[in-house]
Formats: structure tokens, C-alpha cells, sequence
């Protein structure tokens, strides 16, 4: 297997890259921080308007959410990938396919992870900071959007992670990410799936779990900071020393 | 300053506001009292509109409250609010927490924002605290800190919604000598609370309200003496035991 791997290392790591268009694991890289790029601006956006009193932005965000929420992400590929040249009238590219179609799919997730940040803080603050005379806006910008990121950003920052697996969708629409490349990989040996997609699950893997520890200090960080008393409005129950006596 | 002229507010049906009229003056302090859910923080909270009303009108400095014309954003920065669980941002330190507002909704510089936190902490005993975060404050501090970040938009009116009742004992009086402070310095104030000797040592009015209704709007020495509204008399020989 071992051999497998470092004779096919450079493919499915970089792809035909730099003799070809850049594919495998980079590209996986590419498209998921692509994705989160515009996703993440987007779900603050969709959760802003989810939480909105005018129902003209309520409405259809919350049909946006329920909708993505409702429907495979690969039913979601295909849409985008057939239907959005018929209505535009040319093709789009599968990358860019890809990467709308994460981006919206994220966004929907990520502005989940959003609205409920904002909906668990105390009505008190909202309220005191109208009752200063802040603005709706500025009020969420200084006040609300400050806490609720902090709060979630452990939640935030796990969706975004699941964004590296979510990417390997793009194989049923040919692009080739580390997916694409493994089945390659595959189609060419024809007597090794099983070692051609353990190394898979291994590279998927070890991406994911290298991000979740960062992630895991991050989250020790916040519980820790929050001990020392700097920050707490939604107290954690991590390092929660009655709980865990 | 503040007048109420027929108010009233249900939630469904039930009534929280009975054709509530009274008035305070300019540079008044009166103290609202009652029995819980009779509707004093509600009437309070009409004020600044944090609650719609139904009928009736409430005027505030001349502006009538809860018309759809107005500026609401300017109007509240002229009315300070204080509220009984303090709501500080626990996101910002006790200097930061004051500057918001007038930064971001008076459009102060930083620089003289900061200088007029800094001033106002003073006056309120905290000069040392101005660094530290909310958790790292005692209640008592918190509501102090939060009377300062009210005046910071330097409102002509201050109203206070219980503001000692989430206090531990010891911490009454530091924010009880806050507010009197600043009742000697002339500032019109509405007070929903259940300290009796802030009513009676600083008060120009006592309303008593009941059910939604105010009946009985009286001096504290009279009010404390010889209250007139078997209510009141029941209300108060109740605080005594």
C-alpha cells in the first residue's frame, strides 16, 4: 500500500500540477477555503436577515436555509451543475460550479451556527444598547456580532472543517479534487480499490483531525479565558469543575 | 418633563397599563412604587419605548414618545436607562463599555469619548476599574458601571428599572449614593424601586401603583405618614413586617 502511495503521492497531492491543471489534495485545499471565503461573509449576511423584523429578508432566508438544510448536497451539485447553463444560457466550469454550490451550501449551515449565537444572548443587550440610542446596525455590529461569533466560534470553526470533506462531492461533476484523483488513481491500477481509498479516507483524515486539535486549542482558549472571568455570557459547561466533580 | 396622559398597554388581554396619567417635572425625582407585577417596569419601560402602548400618549422633553415620526436613535440617546440585571457588554472593559454609545451613536472621537468615561467612572467611584472586563466586577460596580455608561450620552432624564434588586445587600448603598448624587445635581429622575429610604430621603413624589393603575401620586412624607389608598396602606404595612 505504502508503495502505492509514494509512487502516486505527487498525483494526489498536487494533481498533473505543474505540467497539468492543478488537482488532488491542493485542489481540495483551493475549493474548501475558496468556499469558506465567501460562505462565511454570506452566512452572517443570511443570519442578519433570519433574525430580521422585516419579513421581505426573514422570509426568503429562511426559505433559502430549510431548503439546502432539506436537500443532499450532491442533489445540490447537480442542480447548479444543469440547471444554472440552462437559465444563463452558457456553460460554467465545474470548479465554479463547485465552489458557488459549497458556498451556498455552507453559508446556509454556517448562518444556522450564526442565528442561534445571536438568539442565545440576553434581550438585555440588545436592549441596552438601544435604549443608548445605537442603532439596529450598530448594535449588532458592536454589540451582538462580537458575543454570538465568540460564543459559536468553536461551532463556526468545526463546520468549516467539515467544508474539506464536503469538497470531495466534486467528483460526481469531474472536478478533480483528491476524490477524483484517488478514483483515477483506482481506475488505473483496477485491482487495488481497497488500498486506493484507504489511502484516501488516511488523506481526508489526517487533514481533518490535524484541523479539529487546532480547533480543540482554540475552544481551550475560550473556556479558559472564560475562567479567568474576561469574557462569559453563555457559560460552557467545558471545565466545568461542579460538573465534573 | 415626562408626561403620561391616558396610557394604556395590554398583553392580549389582559391589561398591564390603565389609563395611567401623571407628570414628572423638570429636575423631579419620583420614586414608583407597588407590589410586584403592577406594572411599574412596564410603565417605566414606555418611557424609551422599550414597550409599545396601546392607547394614550406619552410625551418626554416636549417629543411625543410613540409616534412612528420619530427620531427614535436620537430619542433614546436623550433618555438614560438603567436596568435591574445592569446589561453591561461583557465583551468590553468597563471604559469601553461607556464609550460605545457615544462613539458609535454621537460620533465622538475616541479621544474625547475616552477622557469623558474616564471622568464619569470618577464620579462614580471606579476611577481603578476602568480596565477591568464585567465579570471581573462586583454587581454593585456593574450598576455603577452602568449608570455611568447612561449619562455618557449626557441624557437630560434618567430612568432606573429596580436597580438595586439583583444586588447583594452590602452593595445597596454604593449605588443608592450614586443615584442620590446625582438627584442633588438636579437631574429629573424616574425610579421603579423598593428602597423606602431612598423614596423618602430624596424623593419630590412617591406613585403608588397597583394593577396597572397609579392610585395614589403623593409627597414621600405624606405617602409614608398616611398613605390615603387602602392598597397603599396594605403595600406598605407589608414592607414594615
Amino acid at each position: 500500500m505504502l508503495d502505492i502511495f509514494t509512487y502516486n503521492a505527487h498525483f494526489l497531492l498536487l494533481g498533473q500540477y505543474p505540467n497539468g491543471p492543478i488537482g488532488g489534495l491542493a485542489l481540495t485545499l483551493i475549493l474548501a477555503l475558496l468556499g469558506l471565503a465567501f460562505a462565511v461573509p454570506l452566512s452572517l449576511l443570511l443570519a442578519l436577515c433570519r433574525v430580521s423584523p422585516y419579513r421581505v429578508l426573514s422570509v426568503p432566508s429562511t426559505v433559502l436555509v430549510y431548503i439546502v438544510r432539506g436537500v443532499p448536497l450532491v442533489m445540490l451539485v447537480f442542480w447548479s451543475y444543469f440547471l444554472v447553463p440552462e437559465l444563463i444560457g452558457h456553460l460554467v466550469s465545474a470548479f465554479t460550479t463547485l465552489v458557488v454550490t459549497l458556498v451556498i451550501y455552507q453559508a446556509a449551515y454556517l448562518s444556522e451556527i450564526v442565528r442561534a449565537g445571536i438568539e442565545s444572548l440576553p434581550k438585555g443587550q440588545t436592549e441596552s444598547a438601544r435604549s443608548l440610542g445605537m442603532s439596529y446596525g450598530s448594535t449588532m455590529r458592536h454589540v451582538v456580532f462580537p458575543q454570538a461569533l465568540y460564543n459559536m466560534l468553536p461551532s463556526i470553526l468545526s463546520q468549516c472543517i467539515s467544508t474539506v470533506k464536503d469538497t470531495s462531492i466534486g467528483y460526481v461533476i469531474s472536478v478533480q479534487e483528491l476524490t477524483f484523483s484517488a478514483q483515477q488513481i483506482n481506475a488505473s491500477l483496477l485491482t487495488k480499490p481497497f488500498q486506493v481509498f484507504l489511502i484516501l479516507a488516511l488523506v481526508y483524515f489526517a487533514v481533518c483531525y490535524t484541523l479539529t486539535r487546532c480547533v480543540q486549542g482554540v475552544e481551550q482558549r475560550i473556556s479558559r479565558r472564560r475562567a479567568t472571568g474576561k469574557m462569559s455570557n453563555v457559560r460552557s459547561i467545558i471545565n466545568d469543575s461542579v460538573l465534573q466533580s | 418633563m415626562i408626561q403620561f396622559s391616558k396610557v394604556s398597554k395590554w398583553y392580549g388581554e389582559y391589561q398591564a397599563l390603565v389609563d395611567v396619567s401623571a407628570e414628572v417635572g423638570r429636575g423631579e425625582v419620583v420614586v414608583v412604587c407597588g407590589p410586584s407585577g403592577s406594572g411599574k417596569s412596564t410603565l417605566i419601560r414606555t418611557v424609551n419605548r422599550l414597550e409599545a402602548i396601546q392607547a394614550g400618549e406619552i410625551t418626554v422633553d416636549g417629543s411625543s414618545v410613540h409616534q412612528a415620526t420619530l427620531n427614535l436613535n436620537r430619542f433614546r440617546s436623550r433618555v438614560g436607562f438603567v436596568f435591574q440585571q445592569f446589561n453591561l457588554f461583557p465583551h468590553l472593559s468597563a471604559l469601553d463599555n461607556i464609550c460605545l454609545a457615544p462613539m458609535k451613536a454621537a460620533g465622538k472621537s475616541r479621544r474625547d469619548a475616552k477622557q469623558q468615561a474616564l471622568a464619569l467612572l470618577d464620579r462614580v467611584g471606579l476611577a481603578s476599574k476602568a480596565n477591568s472586563y464585567p465579570q471581573q466586577l462586583s454587581g454593585g460596580q456593574q450598576q455603577r458601571v452602568a449608570i455611568a455608561r447612561a449619562l455618557a450620552m449626557e441624557p437630560p432624564v434618567m430612568l432606573f428599572d429596580e436597580p438595586t434588586s439583583a444586588l447583594d445587600p452590602e452593595m445597596v448603598g454604593e449605588v443608592l449614593s450614586v443615584m442620590k448624587s446625582l438627584a442633588r445635581d438636579g437631574m429629573t429622575m424616574m425610579c421603579v424601586t423598593h428602597e423606602m429610604g431612598f423614596a423618602r430621603e430624596v424623593s419630590d413624589s412617591v406613585w403608588f401603583m397597583d394593577r396597572g393603575a397609579i392610585l395614589e401620586v403623593a409627597d414621600p412624607q405624606t405617602f409614608f405618614r398616611s398613605p390615603e389608598h387602602p392598597r397603599a396602606q396594605a403595600f406598605l404595612s407589608d414592607l414594615r413586617h
